[in-house]
């Protein structure tokens, strides 16, 4: 844990210092865990604090040190699912939606200016974005905190206060629907590839 | 068929790590905090103004019950008006009295003027 329980308890009884010290200790995990989650750079920021809003207005229910991690990834996973609810678009990137910096970015990927890996990084990140939409929402956060964030088992019982064996069967689905999806975006590659 | 799927999921989990590094945790910009005690603030001046209304809701319902309980609890104006003490069916016939022949008395057609 990043932080100690006695900080915990001071941000509960309104110590604005100690919750700074909260949210400094954990922004910078909880913001790679919201780029991979949503896959849209633009809107990490602003979802991390919703995050951590709803951190400041429920920190007086928590009551024991060992939950906190779990519970602030509930609510980190809670408010990432919100954003994609809200979003629906995905893989829709119009140019009419993209923001001031993924223009530029998209103008310097036309233009050749971008460097290769920024590139195949994109590429990848779209890629997998594609993929995922083969599952539903909830299941797509569900499999990337455990195979993006490397979450184990008991860890995501702790998230999703569901019993071990759901939880695997939900993660063997989603991951045969994202294995197909993948199989047959191969399979589409191949023919390409021969000639 | 199986070496296939495997190749398929060992190429999926090198994705998964491809995408991994592709996602690097961005640096939390200098206004991030700033921001965030500005929206909690906000949050916290929507829910205390939301309490405040509520409260003067609270505070009128009860103030109009209880002005509307004094009121039906004064006897005011029921003395001089008889009709507080009879039932429905003694107004009615203090209403049509006998001496209303026009309501009570049998209608008579005199048919004798018609011939």
């Amino acid at each position: 844990m990043l932080v100690d329980f006695e900080q915990i308890k001071r941000a509960q009884a309104g110590d604005s210092v100690a919750f700074n010290e909260i949210v400094t200790a954990y922004r910078k995990r909880i913001l790679g865990t919201i780029t991979r989650l949503i896959a849209r750079p633009e809107d990490v920021e602003d979802v991390a604090q919703e995050v951590f809003l709803r951190l400041y207005f429920s920190l007086d229910q928590l009551r024991t040190a060992e939950v906190f991690e779990p519970w602030l990834y509930r609510l980190t996973v809670n408010a990432a699912y919100d954003y994609l609810r809200k979003q629906r678009r995905r893989q829709e990137y119009r140019m009419s939606d993209l923001s001031e910096q993924q223009m530029i970015m998209a103008d310097a990927l036309a233009g050749g200016r971008a460097d290769s890996d920024q590139r195949e990084a994109k590429k990848t990140r779209e890629t997998v974005d594609a993929l995922l939409g083969a599952v539903s929402e909830a299941d797509r956060i569900l499999l990337m905190l455990k195979e993006l964030e490397g979450l184990s088992l008991k860890e995501l019982e702790k998230i999703y206060n569901i019993n071990e064996n759901a939880l695997k069967v939900r993660l063997f689905r989603a991951r045969q629907r994202v294995l197909k999806a993948f199989e047959a975006v191969a399979k589409r590659k191949e023919p390409v590839k021969a000639g | 068929m199986n070496r296939m799927h495997d190749s398929i999921d060992d190429q999926l989990e090198s994705l998964f790590r491809a995408y991994r590094e592709a996602c690097p945790a961005p640096e939390p910009k200098p206004e991030f905090m700033p921001e965030l005690w500005r929206r909690i603030e906000a949050r916290q001046r929507f829910a205390f103004s939301f309490r405040r209304m509520a409260n003067a809701l609270v505070t009128a319902a009860v103030a109009a019950s209880i002005a509307l309980g004094v009121y039906m609890s004064l006897p005011h104006g029921v003395s001089s008006n008889p009709s507080y003490y009879t039932s429905y069916v003694e107004a009615l016939a203090n209403a049509n009295t006998i001496e209303t022949p026009d309501i009570v008395a049998p209608v008579r057609l005199d048919l004798s003027d018609s011939q």
